[in-house]
């Protein structure tokens, strides 16, 4: 279970629509970067960009969702799989950075004219949430679904999730890679940070800054025995991987690169190789001065000036496609192994590859032209917003590692944060639930809403000069992880930063200043984009500024896939916690509501569907027994298993009961403990009748329960409700709510575009 | 200062509290914008020189840092600039 290959491969960027004609062109040094033709920019300094026009988005569709489709069509057909034959053992997982930033300019374009004439169908193809279940109903996959929303290292991010939920033994073969559009969003957003270089990029040599790029990359991942059973042809293999977080900036790389060289060491040692046996490294890369120094400085620190492993940045010929560039690269770095030849960095002079030495020794950039060479060991690195660095090994098959072994612990809730329309902390919570208080409610729409405030800052020492900066969503996340922390009684320092990390769920993301970000585009030009706004408008904005205000380096992942969203992150937490060197990780689940937030709601007919919206942010504090036991922790509650299905509807809809109790089947097998024997469910029905009907059907095995739905007082918060789900459903096993004498819970999470989710957790003490 | 740079300084005041959320009351004429008075970063100071040339059609890239020292010293470099222009 532990041995997981490739054995498929999909890919469109700049330089070409097949991962042969891609791999090809970039051994060659071709490079795909020109003029754009998709973003306005005449009154911009820069011009150029990756694009891919030859591929037209199909009417109706939103381009990253397009072009994720394409590549995985390719992926899917090369692989030979047949999805529907075994479709609840085939997930899909999708970084993106952007997701649907064309639909969004199109949705505001038509809102700032007249607000009736922009269309629901356009509020549906907007968040990140919706790629990978548009590629799970293309497909018919109804595995594990999900979408890593983790800026410009979620592509590799997602691949390293993929192999995970596998090694996990929660699904046999992943759709996995990246996708991201050229966009004004993102050109705007670039451009605003004078980050966007105005002739093609040519990373670590004289670069002045990026080539925005757009593309997909989709790669099979697959159990070797699966692949084995069914003759597959295999590329290579996926080992292990390494997630760090910087805790420094929200847009620059820290300069000393200590955050990156974390991750790479962390890649190694999860893989059970050393430095010197890399062959090849495809670095991240970007052509932005400070990224390239900080990174030349890591690279040079892990694996030494000698020239055994060469690094070439392939960003110099497709651009950076931001969410998709790990995926985009992985493609890359599979054929590198297969061919034995490693693709280049281009815009080389001779005297740049003589100055090169006095920064860098012998090490070689691979200047230019592809060489041959061949390739067992292949390190794959991408860092991100929110100082978010993460690193992959791919390998030869059979060649020699020794993974790191997922271990035994038990993983318990220590801390509980808590930002929520009944009040914050958790004591605030407790005392309104005891008392039936009546939630905090908006005046202007009548949504339930959470409100952070001075005195929340100034209670967990967050400054104005920090808070100004953040949206809502970030700003509750970043008091709700403090409150968990401070709850957990945990006192961060240099000794334990690197050993704490952060998964998050959200559905939404920062709807809110993506949606005030496209407006001033919209009314200013792409020239005139806010450097203010533009890092807030990516989903790991919230998480990495709560790694910074809290001083966390260790593991950071962001998940996007509707409400479920945030018990999907409690569940994923305690897998990290078993395979990775984090001792302590915060599963935030968090969405905002606002002004804008509820528009968009309205306009796809949930609110007058039933629902009520609301928002707010809750973090649950997980931490090995190991660690917990050691410092003598309060124990809340045990995790004790997860599972998760898919329904493979349209994004915006729910169906099929059958994959909601498939969920709760596997969660309850996961954890060991007969359906019989929980006491205690948090339903997941938000008012909307679908959900309703798949949930009543779902429950006839726990008739005898209690049931308990945190929106029925909070509304539906979506992420943050269902990780206040979790975090209820822990404060009543430990006695702190009511008076239970269920010994175990089910927590349950749905989301419309048919993904449910299910975690068991036990009482602490039981 | 007179009623013209005035009027430009309380603009500029308007505009970093709606666009950098920095609260009214925090921000007088003469408190340092960057180091230990408001503490404004470098993507900050990019928001600055953008809102500068979109309100007054005043470009200041490459201009001595003094000028952002504080409201009365930006204000000051405005309305005395060949390119300031007042727009509604």
């Amino acid at each position: 279970m532990d041995r997981i290959v490739i054995t498929g491969l999909g890919l469109v960027c700049a330089i070409g629509g097949s991962a042969d004609e891609c791999f090809d062109n970039a051994v060659a040094g071709k490079v795909g970067i020109k003029e754009v033709s998709s973003v306005e920019h005449s009154k911009c300094y820069a011009h150029i960009g990756a694009e891919y026009p030859e591929f037209v988005t199909p009417e109706g569709e939103d381009r990253a969702t397009a072009l994720c489709v394409k590549a995985a069509e390719e992926a899917v057909a090369d692989s030979g799989i047949d999805v529907k034959k075994d479709a609840d053992r085939v997930g899909v997982m999708i970084g993106s950075c952007v997701g649907g930033a064309v639909s969004i300019e199109k949705f505001y374009r038509d809102y700032v004219a007249d607000p009736d004439k922009a269309k629901a169908e356009d509020v549906l193809k907007m968040p990140i949430s919706a790629i990978a279940n548009n590629v799970a109903l293309r497909f018919g996959a109804r595995g594990v679904v999900d979408n890593v929303a983790n800026a410009c290292a979620a592509g590799t991010m997602s691949i390293a999730m993929a192999a995970d939920i596998i090694r996990s033994g929660k699904a046999d073969v992943m759709i996995a890679g990246g996708s991201d559009p050229m966009s004004s969003l993102a050109y705007s957003g670039f451009h605003a940070l004078h980050a966007l270089d105005d002739e093609p990029c040519r990373p670590f040599n004289k670069s002045k800054g990026i080539a925005l790029g757009e593309g997909a990359g989709i790669l099979i991942v697959e159990s070797y025995e699966h692949a084995m059973a069914r003759g597959a042809k295999i590329y290579c293999e996926v080992l292990g991987s390494g997630v760090s977080s910087d805790a420094h900036h929200i847009t620059a790389p820290a300069p000393d690169g200590e955050g990156m060289q974390a991750a790479m060491e962390r890649s190694l040692e999860n893989s059970g190789i050393s430095a010197s046996d890399v062959d090849y490294i495809n670095a991240h890369g970007t052509g932005t001065p400070l990224n390239d120094s900080s990174e030349l400085g890591a690279m040079l620190r892990v694996f030494g000036s000698s020239g055994k492993a060469c690094a070439s940045s392939t960003k110099s010929m497709v651009g950076h496609c931001l969410g998709a560039a790990g995926s985009v690269e992985a493609v890359f770095c599979v054929k590198a192994i297969e061919r034995g030849v490693v693709p280049p960095t281009v815009g080389y002079t001779d005297e740049d590859v003589v100055a090169m030495r006095d920064k860098a020794g012998d090490f070689d950039f691979v200047p230019n032209k592809g060489k041959k060479k061949d390739v067992t060991y292949v390190q794959s690195n991408n860092y991100a917003f929110g100082g978010n660095n993460a690193s992959i090994i791919y390998a030869k098959e059979d060649a020699p590692r020794s993974l790191r072994e997922a271990t035994a612990d038990r993983v318990f809730v220590t801390g509980i944060g808590v930002v929520s329309p009944l009040g914050n902390t958790v004591g605030g919570y407790v005392e309104a639930v005891r008392a039936g208080s009546a939630p905090n409610v908006c005046e202007k729409c009548g949504d339930a809403v959470s409100a952070v405030g001075s005195e929340d800052f100034a209670s967990v020492g967050i400054k104005l000069n920090f808070y100004r900066k953040l949206d809502k969503l970030s700003q509750m996340t970043c008091v709700s992880g403090k409150y968990a922390l401070a709850d957990a009684g945990i006192t961060v320092d240099d000794g334990n930063a690197r050993k704490i990390g952060i998964v998050a769920g959200t559905s939404d993301g920062p709807q809110t200043d993506i949606a005030n970000f496209q407006k001033g585009i919209i009314a200013n030009g792409t020239q005139s984009g806010s450097a203010f706004l533009f890092p807030n408008t990516v989903y790991n904005a919230a998480p990495g500024y709560l790694s910074i205000c809290a001083g966390l380096k260790g593991y950071n992942v962001t998940y996007a896939n509707g409400a479920a969203s945030g018990l999907a992150a409690v569940a994923y937490s305690a897998r990290v916690l078993r395979t990775t060197q984090n001792d302590v990780i915060l599963a935030v689940g968090a969405d905002e509501d606002s002004e804008t937030v509820h528009m968009l709601y309205d306009k796809i007919g949930a609110l007058s569907g039933g629902m009520k919206l609301s928002d707010g942010a809750v973090t649950l504090a997980l931490e090995k027994e190991s660690s917990a036991s050691a410092r003598g922790a309060k124990k809340y509650a045990e995790v004790l298993g997860s599972g998760f299905a898919h329904c493979d509807v349209e994004f915006g809809k729910y169906g099929c009961s059958g994959q909601l109790k498939r969920a709760i089947d596997l969660a309850l097998d996961d954890a060991g403990v007969k359906a019989g024997d929980i006491g205690l469910v948090m339903t997941c029905s938000n008012g909307l009748a679908s959900l309703s009907e798949a949930e009543n059907e779902a429950l006839a095995p726990f008739a005898s329960a209690e049931k308990v739905n945190v929106r029925d007082v909070c509304g539906e918060g979506r992420a943050a409700s269902s990780a206040l789900a979790a975090a209820h459903a822990s404060l009543m096993l430990a006695g702190e709510i009511g008076s239970t004498k269920a010994k175990y819970a089910l927590v349950l999470g749905a989301s419309s575009g048919g993904s449910y989710n299910a975690v068991v957790l036990g009482r602490a003490d039981r | 200062m007179d009623e013209r740079q005035k009027a430009v300084a309380d603009k500029i005041i308007d505009y970093l509290s709606e666009t950098l959320r920095l609260p009214k009351e925090n921000i007088d004429y003469d408190i340092p914008l960057f180091g230990d008075g408001i503490g404004l970063d470098s993507v900050d100071s990019l928001e600055i020189i953008a809102g500068m040339n979109l309100l007054f059609g005043v470009t200041l890239i490459g201009v001595n840092d003094g000028v952002f020292a504080n409201i009365r010293t930006l204000s000051e470099y405005i309305v005395n600039s060949p390119d300031y222009e007042e727009k509604s």
